[in-house]
This record gives C-alpha cells, sequence and structure tokens, in this order.
C-alpha cells in the first residue's frame, strides 16, 4: 500500500516536473519584449489609424509587443520631465523644430549603428526632410511624415476679380492683390506674424536661417511686412479671424499660404466654399519648409533592439504605406504614394527646408522670432534688428 | 506617623511629578509627531528644491543634469543683463501695481455688497466665488473667444480688435480677467474681516448721525487694515508670480512683442524652450530675493501701522 502511494506521488511529481519544464522551455521560445512608443494626439482619426499601424505591427512581430501612449498635455513639457527622470517612452514623436536641441541633450540614441547592421535602406527618404533629424551624418530618427506650405486662393473672390490663376510669382502676387482690392476685397492676403509662413520667403529670395542677416533675408523680411504694411495683406487677428484658414473660408482673404492640415480643415468647416491649391509663390527661386515630425529612439531604452525592431517597420515601407492610407499625411518616403490631391505639396519635396533645420537652438530661438517680428509689423523693432536678435538666439547666445 | 506620611508623601509626589513630566512628554512626543509631518513634506516639496536649484544655478544644467562648462556665476550674470528679463520685471511690476488695487478694490465692493441683507445673499456670495474656484485655464480660454477680433465682445461695441492678440491690450486684458477671477477670494477675506467690526462702532456713528460714505471712510475702512495688509500681501505675491494665463493667451511664446513675458514665463521659457535650468534656477533665486524685499518693505511699512 505504502510502495504504491510512494509510486504514485512519485508520478505526480514527475508530471508536474515534466509539465513545469516545458511551460519553461515554452516561455523561453516565446518570450516577448515590451516597447512603448508614443506620441500626442492629432484628432480621433489619426489616433485610431496609429493604433491599428500598431496592431498590425503586434500581429506580425511576436517577439516585440509595442503599446501606443498618447500625451495630451503639453507634449514638449511632457517629454522633457520624462527625460529629466530618465523614463521616457522607447520610441516617440520628435517634432522637427526641437529636434536639434533634444540631440544636444543626448536624450536620442543616434540611429547609424542599427542603419548599418540592419541594412536598412534610408535614401528613400526626401534628403531635405531626412536632414531635420541629422546632425553632420548622424541620424536622430526618420520622418514618419510632413506637410510644406503651398498658396490656396478662394475661387468665388478670384472670379469676381476676373483672375484665372493662382499666382506663381511674387510679382504676380502683388499684382493679383492689388486686382483684389481692385474688386472690393480690402485685404485679399492674410499673412501670420510668423516666420513658420516669412522663411519660406527668406528662401524664395536667395536667404537661408544660415544666413539670415544676409541682403537676401532683409529683402524678403521687407516684402513680407511690406504686403502687411501696404494692406494688400492682413493678419488673421486684423480680419477678426482666428487663423488665415478661416480668414479665406470667411471670403475676407483670397490668398494664404497653408499646408496640408487646410484640406480636412475646409472641408468640415467650408464644405461650401470653392478654393484652389497651388505650388507656394517663387521669388528669385523656389523655397519652402517643411513641417516634419520623426519618430526616434530614447538613449534611456533597455529594449534598444527591440525599439528598433518597431521604429524601422513604422518607418519602412509596410508601416508607412499603413500610415498613408487615409490620406491624413504626406509621404516622406519616394517609394510610397500619399494618397490623391496632394501634388502641389509633394511637388516642393525637394526645395523644403526641414522646420528646425537641425540647429540646437532653434527651438529658443523661436520665441524671439515670433515676439521680434509683431514688433517689426507694429513698427517698434527694426528689420535688422529683428535679424540681428534672430541671428544670436540662433547661437545660442 | 508624621514620619511615615513625610516619607510616603515624597515618594507619592515623585510619582505625580514623573507622571507629569511623562504626561508633558507623551504631549510633546504627540505634538512634535503631528507637526512633523507637514514639515516633512514642506521640506520635501520647498526646501529641498529650493536648496537644489541655488545649487543648480551655479552650473551649466541641462535635461539631464550638469553638463561641461564650469561652475560660476556666470548664470546669474546671463540673467542679470538680459534686456528679456528686464522687459518681464517691468512688465510684471506695471500689472501687479493695476492689479493688486483693483482686485481689492472688486473684492470689497462686493464684500461690501454681500454684507447688506438682502434677498438672494447667498446666491450673490456663490455667484461671486464661483470664477475664483473655477479653472483658469478653462476661464482664458473662453476669454479668448469672448475677446477674439470675431468674438462676443466686439459684436457688442461694435469693433474688431483681437484684445488679446494685440501688444498694446493683451497685458490690461489680463488684468481685466484676473481681477475679475480673484474678486471672489478677496470678497470672502474682507466678508470675513467686516463681520468682525462690533455693531457698537456703527451704533454710536448713526447717534452722530454720520452719513453712510463717511462712515465707510472714517470706520469701516480703518478697521479693515489687517485684511487690507493680508490681500495686500498673498494677493501682491499672486500677482507676481503670473503665468498660466499669459502662457495661453500668448500661445506659449510670451508675446506679442513680450508684452505677456513675465519673470514666472522667463523661468519657464529658460528651463523648457533653452533647456538652460542652470540660467532658469538662477533666474527664479533673483526673482525670490526681489519678492522677499518687497514683502519685507510691505511688512515694515504697511505691517507695521496695522501692528500700531
Amino acid at each position: 500500500m505504502t510502495k504504491r502511494l510512494a509510486m504514485v506521488l512519485g508520478l505526480v511529481a514527475l508530471a508536474v516536473a515534466l509539465v513545469a519544464a516545458s511551460a519553461q522551455a515554452g516561455h523561453k521560445t516565446h518570450k516577448v519584449t515590451e516597447v512603448t512608443v508614443a506620441g500626442w494626439s492629432s484628432g480621433g482619426d489619426e489616433d485610431n489609424l496609429l493604433q491599428q499601424v500598431i496592431n498590425v505591427f503586434n500581429k506580425t512581430h511576436p517577439s516585440v509587443h509595442a503599446t501606443l501612449q498618447i500625451i495630451n498635455t503639453n507634449y514638449g513639457d511632457a517629454m522633457t520631465a520624462r527625460f529629466a527622470a530618465h523614463n521616457p517612452p522607447d520610441v516617440f514623436y520628435v517634432d522637427s523644430y526641437v529636434a536639434g536641441a533634444w540631440e544636444k541633450q543626448k536624450v536620442l540614441q543616434p540611429l547609424n549603428g542599427y542603419i548599418k547592421k540592419s541594412h536598412y535602406n534610408t535614401k528613400k527618404f526626401y534628403p531635405k526632410l531626412l536632414g531635420a533629424f541629422m546632425h553632420g551624418k548622424t541620424i536622430y530618427g526618420f520622418p514618419k511624415d510632413w506637410s510644406p506650405l503651398a498658396t490656396e486662393t478662394n475661387n468665388g473672390l478670384f472670379a469676381k476679380a476676373g483672375i484665372r490663376k493662382a499666382p506663381k510669382t511674387w510679382a504676380q502676387l502683388k499684382s493679383d492683390a492689388k486686382t483684389l482690392q481692385q474688386h472690393g476685397v480690402a485685404h485679399p492676403i492674410c499673412l501670420s506674424p510668423d516666420w513658420a509662413r516669412m522663411l519660406a520667403f527668406i528662401y524664395q529670395n536667395g536667404g537661408s536661417i544660415k544666413n539670415v542677416q544676409s541682403k537676401a533675408s532683409a529683402q524678403a523680411v521687407n516684402f513680407y511686412v511690406g504686403l502687411l504694411k501696404s494692406g494688400l495683406a492682413a493678419t488673421s487677428s486684423q480680419l477678426g479671424d482666428g487663423w488665415c484658414g478661416q480668414a479665406l473660408g470667411d471670403g475676407h482673404s483670397a490668398i494664404i499660404f497653408e499646408g496640408n492640415w487646410l484640406l480636412p480643415y475646409m472641408k468640415s468647416t467650408y464644405p461650401n466654399v470653392k478654393y484652389g491649391v497651388s505650388p507656394m509663390v517663387k521669388g528669385k527661386v523656389r523655397g519652402n519648409l517643411a513641417f516634419t515630425v520623426s519618430y526616434s529612439m530614447s538613449t534611456f531604452t533597455k529594449n534598444k533592439q527591440a525599439a528598433w525592431t518597431l521604429l524601422s517597420w513604422l518607418e519602412g515601407k509596410k508601416g508607412e504605406r499603413l500610415w498613408m492610407s487615409k490620406g491624413l499625411a504626406l509621404s516622406p518616403r519616394s517609394d510610397v504614394k500619399t494618397i490623391g490631391g496632394r501634388a502641389p505639396f509633394l511637388a516642393s519635396a525637394p526645395y523644403s527646408h526641414g522646420w528646425g533645420f537641425g540647429n540646437p537652438n532653434f527651438n529658443a530661438a523661436y520665441t524671439v522670432m515670433s515676439n521680434d517680428i509683431t514688433a517689426v509689423i507694429k513698427g517698434d523693432k527694426t528689420v535688422q534688428q529683428m535679424l540681428a536678435d534672430v541671428a544670436a538666439a540662433l547661437k545660442g547666445q | 506617623m508624621m514620619a511615615t506620611s513625610a516619607t510616603g508623601a515624597a515618594p507619592a509626589r515623585l510619582g505625580f511629578r514623573s507622571t507629569m513630566v511623562g504626561a508633558r512628554l507623551r504631549e510633546a512626543g504627540w505634538g512634535y509627531g503631528f507637526a512633523l509631518v507637514p514639515i516633512a513634506v514642506f521640506g520635501l516639496f520647498f526646501i529641498y528644491p529650493f536648496i537644489y536649484a541655488v545649487y543648480i544655478s551655479f552650473f551649466h544644467w541641462g535635461i539631464l543634469g550638469k553638463q561641461a562648462g564650469g561652475h560660476g556665476t556666470f548664470n546669474y550674470s546671463k540673467v542679470l543683463h538680459d534686456p528679456i528679463f528686464h522687459t518681464a520685471l517691468k512688465t510684471i511690476a506695471e500689472y501687479t501695481v493695476v492689479v493688486v488695487p483693483l482686485e481689492l478694490a472688486l473684492g470689497l465692493s462686493l464684500a461690501l455688497l454681500i454684507n447688506q441683507q438682502i434677498r438672494g445673499r447667498n446666491f450673490f456670495r456663490s455667484a461671486f466665488y464661483f470664477p475664483s474656484i473655477a479653472s483658469s485655464v478653462a476661464i482664458t480660454t473662453i476669454a479668448l473667444y469672448i475677446f477674439a477680433a470675431n468674438g462676443l465682445f466686439n459684436q457688442i461695441i461694435g469693433g474688431n480688435k483681437a484684445w488679446f492678440a494685440d501688444a498694446d491690450t493683451v497685458l490690461w486684458s489680463i488684468v481685466g480677467l484676473n481681477a475679475w477671477t480673484t474678486s471672489g477670494t478677496v470678497m470672502l477675506f474682507y466678508l470675513a474681516a467686516l463681520q468682525t467690526i462690533p455693531n457698537d462702532v456703527y451704533e454710536a456713528a448713526a447717534v452722530d448721525g454720520t452719513g453712510a460714505w463717511r462712515t465707510f471712510w472714517r470706520i469701516t475702512f480703518p478697521l479693515l487694515k489687517p485684511a487690507h495688509f493680508f490681500c495686500l500681501v498673498v494677493f501682491g505675491i499672486g500677482a507676481l508670480k503670473l503665468f498660466d494665463q499669459a502662457f495661453i493667451a500668448s500661445n506659449g511664446t510670451g508675446g506679442p512683442n513680450y508684452a505677456t513675458t513675465t519673470p514666472i514665463f522667463y523661468i519657464y521659457n529658460e528651463a523648457f524652450h533653452n533647456y538652460d535650468f542652470g540660467v532658469a534656477a538662477a533666474a527664479g533665486v533673483i526673482y525670490f530675493v526681489i519678492i522677499f524685499f518687497l514683502t519685507v518693505v510691505q511688512r515694515l511699512t504697511v505691517g507695521r501701522q496695522e501692528a500700531a
């Protein structure tokens, strides 16, 4: 009886041990690495699409599980606090205007080692967009999408003034504005008191952020501010609107310079207003700005390989195709098509400069830019003073 | 017997004394125990960060801590020579000088109104206090809509000025907004003070045939001196800490044309836009010294009169 009991107990123990061992073995073969990916909310549609993209990644990559975190508060401040606590997400959005500063603060992981190891093809990204996330030859992120500026025109006001085509040059812009003014549009152009619009004109005149105090830059600023001072243009607040998109929809102005984000706004807010989208006006040369955001990796991530697997997939052909599937954004890759109606935007990819320009002091300098441009428009500061202030701020002085 | 009683009384007295000492010790222990918790919280969240801020103000300090470049008073020098910091000080001085008297005047007026035996007194008290407990972010956002170029305010007056987007009007718009939102709290302090004034003095004034206006200026206003001092210090310091309304109105730029750049905004900007926490800490220490000095001056002037 005792012998039989001992045998039964022995067999049970053996079975338990075998089950435990097999479970352990199974666990080893299916080890899943958790990674977090974070970004800000850009509305319900975009959040849902991003979750769908992450779900596809999780399905196709059983060894890595990505969890999406949407940061609804002030993204830059929230991320700064997480960096300071050495606890940021593994992969996250980086706006190009802050990329240089975060690179300098050493919170972004250089990706060159992973690119080399996995033979990742970076040539499919538009070089100027990728350049916004590079310092020298070091890559700190890949652009996930982007938007340049374009010239948008109110068809009704143009027809009333007998103008058939959108202006293509600065000279046409001025002459069209004068014609529109003669036909009752008090301020035909809506211009934002913002370097995020004016810098496009600086590039069109042969200036740049690197030679911001040059004659070409000063001429472009004078042209831009001159349009406002002459009354051919007005700011959205002068027109009684929240932003220039609203001014276009309300018919308070006939010409504006906005990005891809205007299209869903017009569709939802002014579905009956007919408007045209044309490439950005041209000065001496073509010039535009690219507002872009990257996926980058944290220097603190403990699961760097898994984070790279996620990042490279999101930025790869498959990930980008999914991301572009609803036409919410423009593709940063030449081998992934953007859904229709965005040709005037896409045309400017070769000459669009990534907003932020890789300058580590750009985030701080933008505060100076925003304040000084209003002072120049108001006449409290000269153009030369503003350009000197901005040049100093860009140098971190 | 006597001896017995004498020898018996001594241990009894000793026992009583030791019981008293024990009770006092226990009482002190409980007292210190209860005080320890808030002191620990105060130390952890106020004293320690302050000392730490003073420490980092002597270094180049980025997001991840100390950076190369030595140590010294260079951050203080940078702040003291920065024209934007000077502008911020000028802006906050103008703001405080206007907003505090306005808040006090409005709060006192409301308190005087509520202190009357009027119908619906409780409703008015709650209604006047409501803006004080509402989120300043929500109130500022609503104000931005109301005072926008095409907002309700302009539709009423027939104008088209964007009150919060114009460098000439933005600060005064914030003054108006904050005077309104803070007046409810001021009202409560004044109401409490008004209710401590004995009726006898008013009865004596009435017997003498003193009018309402004279009664207010000669009796009520002087007897509210402790409340004046308290409100001046508390709301004065509150005004000097202006940040959220300025941040929201300027969309985080401190503009237009630095019109909403306050010292606290300057500190925020240095820390979260420039990532120069050393400069931000130095600006914080300098501003602390300024506020401390102003409070001491206030104490020595208005406070001394109040004590007298």
